[in-house]
């Protein structure tokens, strides 16, 4: 089994952004895939994903729509807006220059 | 910005769907995850068991979501009003007093705006009525008088301005009815006149141009209310037969139930009937009571449309200066017709029922700011675990709004139970009509005093309480910086609270004055013990001058025969009553220039009427028996004519004519007496040229009977109809009242400015008190460990007392001083109700100024004596 950590305060609104990016996603799917391409390391708390999906789409920075799931179901999915793409492209550079600053200061182990 | 609002407006809107929706989309990951479970290979109850772990309280998470949709602002609103709720309840003295005060002042408010919102606001029944016109001629000696129907006729063809115009000539008809006979009012309009205001009628017809010419078939339209008093509502009475001056007329139609005009309107005639059975449809010079409504053209202001119709009526005078000469016309907005001369005594009271509501809201600040002493600590408390400034601010200010809302509908209740007993006081003929009472427009303007009330009320506090310093508020419980800036809150309040009420007070002082001095007037005449009786002969079998004449002498000589009449007389043009006639006369040895003939008005009386209305007889002699038909005519006139025409020689024995030389017959009237002037056009008003004649030699179908007695007048009324109903059963007796309530008539605007005016300033003065009364009762409590020390250290209880009292003698002075400054200015804009007071009265200004500093010093002493009782030892042990 795969050691698992908890989620830093703010990378979940940036998983989130950068899931839909790839394509508009209801929420299940987005914690299914960030665990399955974090190799299972990160995992959503379902608690926190809805008031999560909730505030960024008040932001308009995803908005959502009704749609058939792959198993033929009704399920909300949400789809990255133009001000969403915007913001990814902001927190990816600034969670960029963050982990290589702390990468830095930690030094080469 | 305006997108986020949007989108939690429609979180809230939408609740239902969003709710669903939620539900739906949490479901669905539910099932995904159970399945997911499932798959390896364990039973759907233990699958569930676990998804419901990983999810933890599914509540809770739904909350987590509608924080973040942001639906929490508004639910945190419904949270302040829950909690608001509570607090009031906790302190029910607290909210009682503020709700009561804020009940008063929205109540006094609601009550008047009704009554104005009636008689000034409420839109006219017609179609567009803001391009409807009133409009009538004018004449150098007398002001505004009617139109005479040539003149209308001239108007309407040359006009381009008006797309329409319609003549409106008030008549009256002695309807014969099934138990007593009744003299009702109506109007002649020309046929188009119910198109032109965009009229109906419920059912019938209206006119047709044909009845435009005289000799049409007589018909009339009747009024909603006759319609139903009448003729039970009956929709049969349409083509039926009424009798009308003994003339045989079918009714066609009924006018809708809102339909009102300047004047009471029950009857609706057209002008071509009007004009067979009236001499004065084709006399130039005959303006009797006809008035001219008209519709401008779209686009034309009433500016252009005045110059137009000056420049027609220049033309006539030119054309006819016999009749036209000195004639100028007036035009103004119908609506203006509608609002008389009440409009500026409303708007006074308005204003100063605005004021009682800011003293109130004064007051129930003051009761916030008292509270908040209470409460710091809960504030303080509040903000140190993190409520923003904001947050509070809006806790306050919802609490204010609470108080504001419920006081409101208690003032709304209040104004309910207060409107009918306004509306009694004003005469019916100032109403014209007008409904006065509760509707959406008055509860709009109510919902707004709330509005303004809550924030009056609660922003002072609100603003301070979070102004304060949170750790000496947590340490001492709001005792010391805080504390002072609430107390120069409070006494700043208290202060406006004062100079408010000395607004009103001032206002109701000079009110007083005026209607003291009015009333003191000479009027000319003796109210006392008279009671008049109108009647007006209409029927053909008083075509004939002699008829009238035995109708009126059969009448007087049994009325006088009756028990306890002192005198009685018949007479015409009544003084203070709106019936007036007048005539141009020619002096003898004279003649004026077309127009500026002397234009006294004329009173047609019987022997006893001087005796019976106690006017004084200066000159000469009164009219005796023999003053009759086929006796040489004769005349009184009274001192302004003596004075103005015959520049105060004496007049006896010196001769006149009615009319002028040349148009009219010249008959030779002699002066026999001169009398006291009378104050026929209100007691405000000053005396006009008046003659007399005796009612044998001109004599008059429309007559009013007056009766002096020692007993009770109104007792004699049933006896007097029992004698004119045994001379002519048909013959209807109307507008009866003693003469004193015809005075009171003509002072009542001022009458019940003053009364509501009394009213309010006595409220504001209460409230004033009180406010000052919390204030220092406050204070004393604040200090008393400060009084107990300089009671330790010797102080006697005058210096104690002393200091005190100086805390309101503060605040009442400077509320004075504030208030006059106030006054000088806003009593000017009362000027038009005042009589021969001036509106900045030093007399007034100065007993009110004590009036309050009085109530000051009483507000301040009460608590203050409580320092007497001050116990140092006690008081030092307080902490």
């Amino acid at each position: 089994m795969n050691e698992r950590i908890e989620l830093p305060q703010g990378t979940l609104d940036l998983l989130i952004l950068r899931t839909l990016a790839l394509e508009p996603q209801h929420g299940w799917g987005i914690s299914e895939r960030v665990q399955q391409m974090s190799s299972d390391v990160l995992r959503i708390q379902q608690g926190s994903l809805y008031p999560a999906l909730h505030r960024l789409e008040r932001r308009a920075w995803i908005k959502a729509n009704w749609g058939t799931s792959e198993n033929n179901r009704r399920a909300k999915y949400y789809e990255l807006t133009k001000s969403g793409r915007r913001q990814l492209a902001t927190e990816e550079d600034s969670w960029r220059k963050l982990t290589a600053a702390v990468a830095q200061v930690l030094g080469p182990a | 910005m305006l997108d986020d609002l949007f989108f939690r407006v429609r979180s809230l809107f939408r609740r239902e769907t969003v709710e669903s929706e939620m539900e739906d989309e949490l479901g669905f990951h539910w099932e995904r995850q159970i399945e997911k479970h499932m798959q390896t290979g364990i039973d759907r109850d233990e699958a569930l068991r676990r998804v419901r772990m990983e999810f933890g309280g599914l509540e809770q998470v739904k909350e987590d979501c509608r924080d973040a949709r942001g639906v929490s602002l508004i639910e945190s609103l419904v949270q302040d009003l829950r909690y608001g709720w509570r607090t009031l309840l906790k302190s029910p003295g607290f909210a009682a007093a503020a709700l009561f005060t804020l009940a008063l002042g929205i109540g006094a408010n609601t009550a008047i705006f009704s009554v104005v919102y009636g008689i000034l606001l409420r839109p006219l029944p017609f179609r567009d009525a803001s391009h409807l016109v009133l409009l009538n001629e004018t004449t150098p000696q007398v002001g505004d008088v009617s139109v005479s129907y040539p003149n209308f006729q001239d108007w309407r063809r040359q006009s381009r301005t008006f797309t329409e115009m319609a003549a409106v000539s008030g008549v009256k008809f002695n309807m014969a009815g099934s138990s007593q006979p009744e003299n009702i009012g109506g109007l002649a309009v020309s046929p188009n006149f119910l198109p032109m205001m965009g009229v109906r009628p419920v059912m019938g017809r209206g006119f047709t141009a044909d009845e435009e010419k005289a000799g049409a078939a007589p018909v009339v339209l009747l009024s909603y209310a006759l319609w139903q008093s009448h003729f039970g509502a009956d929709r049969r009475a349409i083509g039926q037969t009424i009798r009308l001056d003994s003339r045989t007329v079918t009714i066609v139609g009924v006018l809708p139930p809102d339909f009102r005009w300047v004047e009471k309107c029950d009857a609706m005639e057209p002008m071509g009937v009007w004009a067979t059975h009236n001499d004065s449809a084709t006399d130039r010079g005959d303006r009797g009571d006809l008035l001219v409504a008209g519709r401008l053209a779209a686009g034309v202001r009433m500016q252009q449309a005045r110059s137009e119709i000056e420049t027609i009526a220049a033309g006539l005078a030119r054309a006819y200066p016999g009749t036209n000469a000195q004639s100028g016309v007036n035009l103004r907005p119908l609506r203006e017709a509608y609002s008389g001369n009440v409009r500026p005594a409303m708007l006074v009271l308005l204003g100063a029922a605005i004021f009682v509501l800011l003293v109130a809201c004064a007051n129930v600040a003051n009761l916030f700011l008292m509270r908040g002493a209470v409460r710091a600590k809960e504030m303080a408390l509040r903000i140190a675990i993190g409520a923003s400034r904001g947050r509070i601010i809006r806790q306050i200010l919802t609490e204010s709004f609470l108080v504001a809302l419920l006081g409101g509908l208690a003032g709304v209740g209040l104004a309910m139970a207060g409107i009918p007993a306004i509306a009694r006081l004003i005469p019916p003929d100032t109403l014209a009509g007008a409904s006065v009472g509760m509707n959406g427009a008055v509860l709009l303007f109510s919902a707004g005093l709330v509005v303004l009330s809550m924030f009056v009320s609660g922003l002072a506090p609100a603003l301070h309480s979070t102004g304060s310093n949170v750790q000496s508020d947590l340490k001492e419980g709001g005792r010391t910086t805080s504390a002072g800036a609430r107390n120069r809150w409070r006494g700043l309040l208290a202060t406006t609270e004062v100079a408010l009420a000395l607004v009103l007070l001032v206002g109701a002082g000079l009110m007083m004055k005026s209607l003291y001095r009015l009333l003191s007037v000479d009027s000319g005449f003796r109210s006392e013990h008279v009671v008049k009786l109108e009647m007006d002969l209409r029927t053909s079998q008083y075509d004939k001058d002699p008829a009238v004449i035995a109708f009126w002498q059969q009448t007087l000589d049994r009325v006088r025969a009756l028990p306890g009449v002192e005198s009685a007389a018949v007479g015409t043009s009544i003084p203070l009553t709106d019936d007036h006639s007048r005539n141009d006369i020619t002096v003898e040895g004279t003649l004026p220039k077309p127009g500026s003939f002397p234009h006294p008005d004329i009173h047609i009386v019987s022997r006893d009427y001087g005796k019976t209305l106690g006017i004084r007889l200066l000159r000469g002699r009164g009219f005796t028996d023999s003053d009759r038909e086929s006796f040489p005519p004769v005349a009184m006139v009274n001192a302004s004519v003596a004075q103005r025409l015959f520049s105060g020689t004496d007049p006896i024995g010196k001769r006149f004519m009615l009319g002028n030389p040349g148009t009219d017959p010249l008959k030779w009237i002699a002066i026999v007496g001169v009398v006291a002037d009378t104050k026929m056009y209100g007691l405000a008003n000053p005396a006009r040229l008046e003659v007399y004649f005796p009612f044998r030699q001109a004599p008059s179908n429309k007559m009013s009977l007056l009766v002096k007695s020692g007993q009770d007048v109104s007792a004699l009324v049933s006896a007097i109809r029992g004698i004119v109903a045994s001379i002519d059963k048909e013959q209807p007796i109307f507008r009866i009242a003693t003469m004193q309530e015809v005075v009171n008539v003509s002072v009542s605007t001022r009458r019940i400015t003053l009364i509501l005016l009394g009213l309010f300033s006595g409220l504001a003065l209460v409230l004033a008190g009180i406010g000052i009364y919390g204030v220092v009762s406050y204070s004393v409590t604040q200090r008393a460990r400060e009084i107990g020390i300089r009671m330790a250290l010797g102080a006697q209880p005058s210096d104690v007392l002393r200091l005190v009292l100086a805390q309101g003698g503060k605040i009442a002075v400077a509320g004075i001083v504030m208030g006059s400054a106030a006054s000088l200015g806003l009593t000017r804009l009362m000027v038009t109700l005042l009589y021969s007071v001036s509106a900045v009265d030093t007399a007034t200004f100065a007993v009110v100024a004590f009036v309050l500093a009085l109530i000051a010093m009483v507000a301040s002493y009460i608590p203050a004596r409580r320092t007497l009782r001050v116990d140092p030892l006690i008081a030092l042990r307080q902490e």
